[in-house]
């Protein structure tokens, strides 16, 4: 009998460090930490924070590399080529700017490291047919259409007015938009592309509103956003709507400036309230742990290495049988139902399902896609 | 072309322009009398937008009233600069002098990245976003209380520099250094002072920015770039072309922006900032010194 037990005790105690070290897996994860896009890079941080903790209960043990890209297209390759070579990762998360991610992507097949991205909306990444890219968010088409079609069951918009950086982001976001509208037939009066940080849009603001639109269509980054709508409030710009292209305007600071965040419609990859598995549970833990709402990058960069690390793990760090793990897996978790897919052009493309949600009494609140909605769209916008 | 369309964009232009006349002037001030090029100007208005954001929510100093504290405040950070690091170079080989000024900006932005993180930081008064209607053209509250004060402090500091003892002696120093000291000027003296005021200047100018702009450590390496057009398009180590300049550039870019499209006003700022200097090279008041 003694013997028995101390059998047991010692294939246990034999069993036990080996489970852990075989799901002990190298994950390496790009991300913005310093620079200009630091601020929504946090968030992205926090939320790989919390999908290592929440990974290391289901027994998965991550052995992470993080890289700081400072939103640099040529440190983020950098940052790549160490992680393939020197670090030896059995995959990438990230990175996240578009500029940085499309850098990034052209190399994946090079050193076959399979990347997934998890919030970077060019086009471009996942429609060159790389083998080893995959990406969880929607890319920048849906951005658009998705605020469109929110309109479109309100109204029928005649005419549309563009605001946007000239980035990656900004460029492809609007050149989608563009094509969508003039299917929908609403006729483009202003395009007007701006310089990252300016001061000053008074002047292209007036220029926007002399021609009247029905709609203003703005795309920009973190503070961008609060500069655009402080001024267009001060020239006095008032469409039936303000639509805001993710980023810059699904931000807490954009939220907590009252005066100017009111009404405006933004789209976005995720909210707090939308019914995917887990989703307000994450938004609950995430508050309790950083003091600050999560914005849809940091459920997007949790899910994203949620993904990552189980394939990795389960496909005991092999980059090879990693990929094709990603390419035949299905998952359900807080973004909804993930799958990389081949569709209009994309490889390995994740048709997910953006969201609109509109600033209601200083609230993000979900207002489309119906079956997603928690209240309902106010239209026309009006000035507070 | 609307008509009204393009008034906004010269009203606008000449309020914006108004701030950036501010930070060149800084500049040109500490250029005229030391011939140093201060390559951390951005950065020290950058401490001076810090210091109006903390005055603002720690203590609730309005940033346009905040303006009697940073200027004071600025003007001896200015001073211990020069008197520590700047006076040591004066004599020395130029890119000497632009590594060590380079150097100093990059510290104090590094500085504030440690010490605030690179959080954008957005100051959110009353009257951030309120403005007014004059036959048709909306003018900005906070840019036209900081165009005023703007106005105030340049006049303020010509009077200075050309009725007032300690004004003659700096400008004397900006003529001739070595004709200055034997004159009796104490121009080490002078230095201390120009080079306070240049960055009580620019401090000033990032505490009326403050309420419609924002904040973060890296905010002033723009502004460099842009006080340095100002200046050397005005002239450099003139006043007068310093304010020139600076509502030159501001009007420019606002009317380039409606006129040809956002894009390119950039370029529009610099092909006439080539076409001054190819016909007058040393700016627009090169020759005229205060």
């Amino acid at each position: 009998m003694f013997r028995k037990i101390a059998a047991t005790a010692l294939v246990v105690g034999l069993a036990l460090p080996s489970v852990s070290q075989a799901a002990k897996v190298k994950i390496g994860f790009i991300n913005t930490i310093t620079g200009a896009e630091a601020p929504i890079g946090e968030n992205l941080t926090n939320g790989v924070t919390m999908a290592i903790e929440d990974l290391k209960k289901k027994g998965i043990e991550v052995d992470l590399t993080k890289e700081d890209d400072t939103g640099k297209p040529e440190k983020s390759l950098a940052a790549f080529e160490k992680l393939a070579t020197r670090d030896n990762v059995a995959g990438v998360v990230g990175p996240y700017t578009s500029a940085c991610a499309s850098a990034v992507a052209s190399q994946a097949d090079k050193y076959k490291v399979p990347i997934l991205v998890p919030a970077a909306a060019k086009e471009d990444i996942t429609r060159k047919g790389y083998k080893f890219v995959f990406r969880l968010n929607a890319p920048a088409d849906v951005y658009s259409s998705v605020l469109m079609d929110a309109v479109l069951t309100l109204d029928k918009p005649k005419t549309i007015a563009y605001i946007y950086e000239s980035t990656d982001f900004g460029t492809s976001t609007v050149n989608t938009a563009k094509e969508y509208a003039k299917r929908l037939g609403i006729q483009e009066v202003a395009d007007e592309r701006y310089q990252k940080g300016a001061p000053d849009f008074r002047s292209t603001l007036s220029k926007i509103k002399s021609k009247n639109p029905d709609l203003v269509f703005m795309v920009s980054y973190v503070v961008d956003a609060i500069t655009l709508m402080r001024q267009s409030k001060e020239i006095g710009l008032a469409p039936k709507a303000f639509l805001g292209g993710g980023a810059g305007f699904t931000t807490a600071q954009f939220l907590a400036q009252k005066e100017i965040s009111n009404l405006v419609m933004s789209s976005t990859q995720w909210t707090d309230d939308v019914n995917w598995p887990g989703a307000a549970d994450f938004a609950k833990r995430y508050t309790a742990k950083f003091k600050k709402e999560p914005t849809y990058h940091a459920a997007c960069a949790y899910e994203a290495m949620m993904i990552m690390a189980e394939t990795a793990s389960k496909n005991s760090g092999d980059r090879d049988k990693t990929r094709n793990g990603l390419k035949s897996g299905k998952w359900n978790g807080i973004m909804g139902e993930v799958k990389f897919a081949d569709y209009a052009g994309f490889t390995n493309q994740n048709n997910h399902p953006m969201l609109v949600q509109q600033v209601q009494g200083a609230k993000y609140e979900t207002i489309y896609p119906p079956k997603f909605a928690t209240k309902k769209p106010v239209y026309p916008f009006k000035w507070k | 072309m609307d008509f009204s369309v393009l008034m906004q964009a010269i009203v606008s232009g000449i309020l914006v322009g108004g701030v950036y006349a501010l930070i060149g002037i800084g500049l040109t001030i500490i250029f005229g009398v030391m011939r140093v090029i201060n390559f951390g100007h951005g950065d020290i208005m950058m401490v001076g937008m810090y210091m109006t954001y903390f005055l603002f929510t720690l203590f609730g100093v309005d940033p346009f009233v905040s303006v009697l504290i940073t200027m004071p405040l600025m003007f001896l950070f200015g001073a211990i600069l020069q008197k520590v690091f700047i006076n040591r170079i004066l004599g020395s080989l130029p890119q000497n002098q632009i590594l060590l000024t380079i150097g100093l900006g990059l510290i104090m932005s590094n500085t504030a990245m440690l010490a605030f993180t690179s959080d954008y930081k957005i100051l959110t008064t009353s009257y951030s976003s309120s403005s007014f209607n004059i036959f048709g053209i909306s003018i900005s509250e906070p840019l036209l209380i900081s165009f005023l004060i703007t106005a105030a402090i340049t006049i303020g500091l010509y009077w200075f520099l050309l009725k007032t003892d300690t004004g003659q002696a700096i400008r004397a120093t900006a003529q001739d250094r070595e004709a200055a000291q034997l004159m009796g000027i104490n121009v080490k003296w002078m230095s201390i002072l120009s080079f306070g005021i240049g960055s009580a200047m620019a401090g000033t100018a990032g505490a009326l920015i403050s309420p419609t702009y924002y904040i973060f450590p890296q905010v002033g390496s723009a502004f460099t770039l842009k006080a340095f057009v100002i200046t050397v398009l005005g002239g450099m180590g003139s006043i007068v072309g310093a304010t020139l300049g600076g509502i030159i550039i501001g009007l420019v870019e606002s009317v380039a922006a409606v006129t040809i499209s956002s894009d390119w006003k950039d370029v529009v700022v610099f092909s006439i900032f080539l076409l001054v200097l190819l016909i007058k090279p040393s700016g627009l008041m090169g020759k005229s010194r205060m």
